[in-house]
């Protein structure tokens, strides 16, 4: 279980997130859609501390930090306790896929190199990408980064994967490979949140969605409520806005 | 002047020119260790931004830039020992060739600090980020992450300067010091054959530079192989291609030797 409790966040004079309550529950899907400049980024950020919020508390479990004033070790246990999967995939641009993999296994949770290895090989698996474990990032598609930066995140077995706009850099092409391995881990009850512009993909693999504007959650439900029946005039909305925007790009 | 060209005095000269390519390239390599240590103290400041440290690395980097070398090793030689005595140090033991590393050294530095900030800067926030998102404290994405790549990436910078370094030695001799240019210049005092000494000269820097060259070419491949794309399908020449595109060519660290 995942409490995020009064999460703010300004920069300089921006205030970009007012205030964000969010439980998340063991297992659970979440999707988190808006309009761009709403604060997505910044909330995930925030959850793994690349961005130091102004105030608020998260809990995962028994551990919990105040962001008012927190310590060191707090701010690493946090960040081992999530994985990130980025929209320009950040890998180790010098490393292999395997060596992207293991890396976070050797070098923080110090397992021994032949463990890390073979666990990092039935990831790369997992995603697909078994014939390319010696390939650098520079000798791999889009699509085949990003599904090594997701095998990266799952290694370090985190108690949830934050995925901010996995799919928003990919040649179209690209983005069903994927959505379906992230599709596929979903199904392994491991615990995500993800921001995503991909709307039918958030309403078949989600079991939460979020709608965030303004530095706020507007709303917040089960898919087939927030996309069928919104309550809120901002989320319909958007959602039209959506659905019309994408009905052209056919 | 005034003695006809003799062929058989350019390989004469080379010959006994040679043995002085030792002291040429000690010091060469005595200032570059000088000057990375140097460029790292003076880069620091700059890319994790400390207030104060950080304007000082910006006049040290503009002095040594700004100013011609001959005019440094002046100042090092001639002005750093009077300095000194003021507070009771005595160096007029030390040998020249240390005042002349030494200044070679504090000039390299600030080109050093230069190449350390564009090469750290290279390496993409995102790839830190990254690194700190599976875990790691500042110090492992730094030697894991940071640095490896910024070294792959300044190892052409670093051939530049090492080759601008050799050719600035070349004023060296201004001291006293016998190094490959000092010793070019006696040896035509006496037969007068001038352009013979210097074309044997020439052929020695340019020698040197070659190897100097090849040797740095061959380190990059090592180090860029990761930025290989696929043999067959494309022909561009690896590494370079990626320099080029990700040092800001504000930044470019040319530096074309002697600036006298
Ligand atoms: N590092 C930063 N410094 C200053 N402002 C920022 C920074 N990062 C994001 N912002 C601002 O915060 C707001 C929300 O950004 P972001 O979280 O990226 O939104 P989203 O991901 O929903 O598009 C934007 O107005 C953006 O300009
Ligand atoms: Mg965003």
């Amino acid at each position: 279980m995942i409490h995020l409790k009064r999460i703010t966040k300004s920069f300089g004079r921006n205030e970009v997130l007012k205030g964000i309550d969010l439980t998340i529950r063991k297992g659970e899907v979440v999707a988190i859609v808006g309009p761009s400049g709403s604060g997505k980024t910044t909330l995930l950020r925030c959850i793994n501390y690349l961005e130091k919020p102004s105030d608020g508390e998260i809990s995962i479990d028994e551990f919990s930090v105040h962001f008012k004033k927190p310590h060191k070790k707090d701010i690493h246990a946090l960040r081992q306790k999530s994985a990130m999967v980025f929209q320009q995939y950040n890998l180790f641009r010098h490393k292999t896929a395997l060596e992207n993999v293991m890396e976070g296994l050797v070098v923080v949770q110090k397992i021994p190199k032949e463990e890390a290895r073979k666990r990092s090989v039935e990831l790369l698996e997992k995603v697909g990408l078994g014939d390319k474990l010696d390939s650098y990032p520079s000798q791999l598609s889009g699509g085949q980064q990003q599904r090594v930066g997701i095998a990266r995140a799952l290694a370090l077995n985190p108690e949830v994967i934050l995925f901010d706009e996995p799919t928003s850099a990919l040649d179209p092409e690209l983005v069903g490979e994927v959505l379906g391995v992230i599709r596929k881990i979903a199904k392994e009850g491991i615990t995500m949140i993800i921001v995503t512009h991909e709307m039918a993909f958030a309403q078949d693999v989600a079991n939460h969605v979020v709608f965030m504007e303004g530095g706020v959650i507007v709303e917040e439900g089960p898919p087939n409520v927030i996309f069928n029946v919104p309550k809120e005039e901002r989320t319909k909305q958007f959602l039209a806005r959506y659905t019309s925007e994408s009905a052209y790009s056919i | 002047m005034g003695t006809p060209f003799d062929i058989a005095y350019v390989y004469e000269y080379f010959l006994k020119l040679l043995p002085f390519i030792r002291i040429s390239l000690l010091i060469v390599f005595g200032s570059i260790v000088v000057g990375m240590g140097v460029g790292l103290l003076v880069a620091l400041p700059r890319l994790y931004k400390v207030p104060v440290l950080q304007r000082f690395s910006q006049v040290y980097a503009s002095f040594f830039r700004g100013t011609p070398i001959l005019i440094q090793l002046f100042l090092i030689y001639y002005l750093l020992p009077e300095l000194l005595k003021l507070v009771s140090i005595d160096v007029t033991k030390v040998p020249v060739l240390i005042f002349v590393i030494l200044a070679y050294g504090l000039h390299s530095g600030a080109y050093f600090s230069e190449g350390i900030r564009a090469a750290v800067s290279a390496v993409d926030r995102g790839q830190v980020e990254a690194a700190y998102a599976v875990g790691m404290t500042g110090y492992q994405a730094f030697t894991r992450i940071v640095f490896p790549q910024a070294l792959a990436i300044s190892i052409p910078i670093l051939a530049n300067l090492i080759i601008a370094t050799l050719k600035d030695t070349s004023l060296a001799f201004t001291l006293g010091v016998m190094e490959l240019t000092g010793k070019a210049q006696t040896l035509f005092t006496v037969s007068r054959h001038m352009l013979e000494s210097y074309l044997a000269l020439a052929i020695v820097y340019f020698i040197l530079s070659f190897f100097l060259e090849k040797m740095f070419n061959f380190a990059e491949r090592r180090l860029l192989k990761h930025e290989a794309p696929i043999a067959k399908e494309d022909k561009v020449p690896m590494g370079r291609k990626w320099l080029n595109r990700t040092l800001d060519p504000d930044i470019a660290l040319s530096k074309g030797g002697a600036g006298v």
